[in-house]
């Protein structure tokens, strides 16, 4: 599955990648909601993982892009953020986001199990 | 028993506690990548040059976390004036900061550099202190430079030779005005931790005072294209009385 993963933190951003790689997945990043936004137009993926805290802005602005094209709202949302604490999946869903992953306390498998069910 | 305890809790000092809870968030993301990685090395698939890359990253993400730790620190020791001004040589120190931080950039699949100079400026700074600023701003751009081009770092001379600027010029997306206003104001006074997103502004803080600490100042540029963070000090004279 074609997964894209926005995360300003280059080092987590290999990290998660090289988990997500492992597991079977085609993985293009972007440390920024601007350039996320046009690896989502040009792959459609099946699922987006995303950092809240993004550089220069919340991920905010971005769900809200994808919110309004009927094609992108689809795609499942996996938020991973240090935040979590903050936050509830609940408030979260309507912006498309099925999952919420707190980084302090997740494990690396816990953001492969989390696309894998994100895409059934 | 209760009122020494009472005592305690009155001695706290709430301004205090705001940057405690700041500083905190702020470790929170290098511990908790630390984490991930530590638990990456338990798997038993690993190849021997995977293991090595990871323990690399966590010795360059336990790096940061002190710089961070050992600025709060210096921060807080500021007011006991224990450090000292001296002229020193801001391209050497330029210099040194890319030794420094080489590692974590060619990590991260970035390049710092210093533009060239033909002739050697003198300044008078606490050689630690400017050290510290420049490595807040160097890595403070790692975050918003792209993989195409290097970050720079350049020292120029400014107000007929009264003041040096030190600069480091980052190259990538243009920010919105908005974010640009917001990343400035952080540069130029403390701004509470719900005023992320993107940092707590808490290097840049530390940044200015550090700054301020040697009767210098810090300033940033918007560019079309990334940002240039400065900080400015006092041209040393020693070389006019040669």
């Amino acid at each position: 599955m074609n997964v894209v993963l926005v995360e300003d933190d280059i080092l987590l951003s290999q990290h998660f990648e090289r988990s997500l790689t492992r597991a079977g997945h085609m993985v293009v990043t972007s440390p920024h909601a601007l350039g996320a936004i046009k690896l989502i137009d040009e792959t459609k993926p099946g699922a987006i993982v995303l950092d809240m805290l993004l550089t220069g802005s919340t991920a905010l602005p971005l769900l809200h892009e994808l919110q309004s094209h009927d094609d992108l709202a689809r795609i499942p949302v996996i938020m991973v953020t240090s935040l979590a604490d903050d936050m509830s999946l609940a408030t979260l869903k309507p912006y498309g986001v099925t999952h919420l992953l707190d980084k302090t306390t997740m494990h690396p498998d816990d953001l492969v199990a989390a696309v894998r069910s994100a895409s059934l | 028993m209760k009122g020494s305890y009472e005592k305690e809790q009155g001695a706290i000092d709430y301004k205090s506690l705001s940057s405690l809870t700041i500083a905190a968030h702020e470790l929170k993301s290098p511990l908790s990548l630390l984490r991930q990685l530590a638990l990456s090395l338990e798997a038993d698939d690993l190849s021997e040059h995977e293991r090595r890359a990871i323990a690399s990253h966590m010795k360059l993400v336990s790096e940061r976390a002190l710089r961070l730790t050992t600025n709060l620190t210096k921060a807080q020791r500021l007011e006991d004036g224990l450090f000292t001004l001296e002229p020193i040589n801001p391209q050497q120190l330029c210099e040194e900061v890319v030794y420094e931080l080489s590692p974590l950039y060619r990590a991260c699949g970035r390049e710092l550099i210093v533009t060239p100079r033909q002739r050697s400026l003198l300044a008078i700074a606490n050689r630690d202190l400017l050290r510290r600023i420049l490595l807040n701003f160097a890595d403070n751009a790692l975050y918003y430079a792209d993989d195409a081009s290097p970050v720079e770092l350049s020292v120029s001379s400014r107000h007929h030779g009264e003041t040096i600027r030190l600069g480091i010029r980052d190259y990538g997306p243009a920010l919105s005005i908005d974010t640009w206003r917001s990343l400035r104001g952080r540069a130029l006074r403390p701004e509470p931790l719900h005023a992320r997103p993107g940092g707590s502004g808490l290097g840049l803080a530390i940044a200015r005072q550090f700054a301020e600490a040697m009767n210098g100042s810090v300033g940033a540029t918007r560019h079309r294209d990334g940002a240039t963070f400065h900080v400015d000090i006092h041209a040393s004279r020693q070389m006019s009385l040669l």
